[in-house]
């Protein structure tokens, strides 16, 4: 009890300390539109309809959220250290939201919890769920686990995670950096896979395109899976993997010629490369599948 | 119903081996599976696997008691796990919850059923696909499993089933969406079902195809993630 007394005396204090800090900010956010204390168990929920997002965890106990609010557009923001709610309210007697552009600094480890409509999502080292209806979300840096979903927009997911779910209706989906468990699924929207930390991973699409590019981890486990697009993968002339591929009425084409398939058939190939190594199943409806060597 | 040259539906196949068929449907599709020896084939499978389910004693606990831990045993013999709350339609972020509370409590007693038949499939497998090669061999169809065959059965029909609750919900929050996420909905629902109908439309010409089954699952998989996602936009 008096550990929180007196935090609660020191709080401002220590929150112009805070607000006064310039370390990790720029100038460029805008004015500050809250700050309060926070650790890294607080969760945060965070609303902006029109306009931009951008979430950077930082080194410190607090939150300090920067920018400019849209005409019309009334910031809340409440809480404790639980939990903590801010944002921009819509009026929606004045129709169509006007863009909101915000930052917010958070404690590293924190989780977040992100919503917008059209305004795009960026993340530094946050972790949480960020959704959006056709907003752009970008998220890198190191975080304990994302998810990020949008009905159409387009995802760049470029993190250092041990788990990221990712998911997109028509938008383009694009995953890089470290992430360790990927599940990954678009409609129609096309997939790069640039990520060759990835040891489990799960991609999906309906009739976007998937692209692979790089050289699948040792004893890593991957699932392609498609109805009417194609899986790409294109390979190191080294790799080392067991692949099995079949597609119902889709073709085949094998890059590496070079090597004889452990099993055959018009739709369907078991190609051994290197020892062993990553054990890769790729499987589509009538989505062409090649294998290309680099 | 089904002429000979036609296979028997999945739900005729199901009905005949749980033996919900009426006397006239049931005595022509004895007469379909006496001349299609694939048609025969799952259907044994199937009355196979009933007569397991009839034989095993019936849980102790109430089933929607079950249901959480069957859940997390899924989960876990995947790849990627699904979202938390998933098996309640948006996990509690949507709205209209309160108005088929009623309807999903029914239905959770079907789905614990189904996870049951799912549960029991899926660790019977699990033993046999411990080792990556076993694992590549049974998705490839390249060793046909029936445990593989019955699981990828049982998860087609536990999605089919919760998409159609999803869709219910969809209906009383449509009039909230906003018109580009309808818009957006329709579209990519409409790229879902065109997909899971081709699908169905093959299992039903190659009903022991295990890779199409899978992609069917795969499409079912698909439209509920849609329909989560969608209740989110509202």
């Amino acid at each position: 009890m008096s550990r929180t007394m007196s935090f609660v005396t020191s709080l401002p204090i220590w929150l112009c300390v805070a607000v006064a800090s310039a370390e990790g900010q720029r100038d460029s956010d805008g004015p500050v539109l809250g700050a309060k204390a926070a650790v890294a168990t607080t969760s945060f929920k965070i609303y902006n309809p029109a306009g931009r997002v951008r979430i950077v965890a930082w080194d410190r106990d607090s939150i300090v959220v920067r920018g400019h609010i849209g005409r019309g557009g009334n910031f809340f923001f409440g809480g404790g250290l639980q939990g903590m709610k801010f944002g921009v309210e819509e009026d929606s007697s004045k129709g169509k939201a006007a863009r909101s552009d915000f930052t917010a600094y958070i404690p590293k480890g924190s989780n977040v919890s992100v919503r917008t409509v059209t305004a795009d999502i960026e993340g530094v080292g946050a972790a949480g769920w960020f959704y959006s209806v056709s907003g752009a979300i970008r998220l890198s840096g190191t975080t304990k686990s994302v998810e990020a979903e949008s009905m159409n927009g387009n995802l760049d997911i470029d993190v250092v995670s041990p788990w990221i779910r990712a998911r997109t209706g028509d938008g383009h989906l694009l995953i890089r950096g470290a992430p360790q468990d990927v599940d990954a699924a678009t409609i129609a929207g096309t997939m790069d896979i640039t990520a060759p930390s990835v040891l489990r991973g799960q991609f999906t699409s309906v009739s976007g395109d998937i692209h692979y590019i790089g050289a699948p981890a040792p004893g890593g486990i991957f699932e392609f899976s498609n109805h009417s697009g194609a899986v790409d993968m294109q390979l190191p002339r080294d790799v080392s993997g067991s692949f099995v591929l079949s597609s119902i009425v889709g073709s085949i084409e094998n890059g590496f010629s070079g090597v004889r398939p452990a099993a055959s058939t018009p739709h369907s190939m078991r190609l051994n490369l290197g020892r062993g190594g990553a054990n890769v199943t790729v499987r589509t409806f009538k989505g062409q599948i090649r294998l290309r060597p680099n | 119903m089904t002429q000979v040259e036609t296979h028997l539906t999945e739900e005729e196949r199901q009905a005949f081996a749980d033996d919900s068929m009426s006397p006239e449907q049931r005595s022509s599709a004895e007469a379909h599976l006496a001349a299609c020896e694939s048609c025969a084939h799952d259907v044994a499978r199937l009355t196979t696997l009933m007569k397991r389910i009839h034989e095993t004693p019936a849980p102790t606990a109430p089933l929607d008691e079950l249901w959480p831990t069957i859940r997390a045993r899924i989960e876990q013999s995947k790849v990627v796990p699904l979202a938390a709350g998933a098996g309640t339609g948006d996990g509690g972020r949507g709205a209209g919850e309160p108005v088929h509370r009623a309807i999903v409590g029914r239905r959770a007693r079907w789905f614990a059923s189904i996870g049951v038949l799912a549960a029991a499939a899926i660790l019977a497998i699990v033993v046999q696909m411990r080792s990556p090669a076993n694992r590549a061999a049974a998705i490839s169809g390249a060793d046909t499993n029936e445990a593989a065959f019955i699981a990828v059965v049982d998860s087609a029909h536990a999605y089919e089933a919760e998409a159609k609750v999803l869709l219910d919900k969809l209906e009383l929050q449509r009039a909230m969406l906003r018109p580009d996420a309808a818009k957006a909905l329709e579209h990519d629902l409409h790229v879902v079902d065109v997909a899971i109908a081709e699908l169905k439309d093959a299992v039903a010409r190659d009903p022991n195809n295990p890779a199409l089954r899978q992609l069917l699952a795969t499409s079912y998989r698909q439209k509920v993630d849609l329909l989560k996602r969608i209740t989110n936009a509202s």
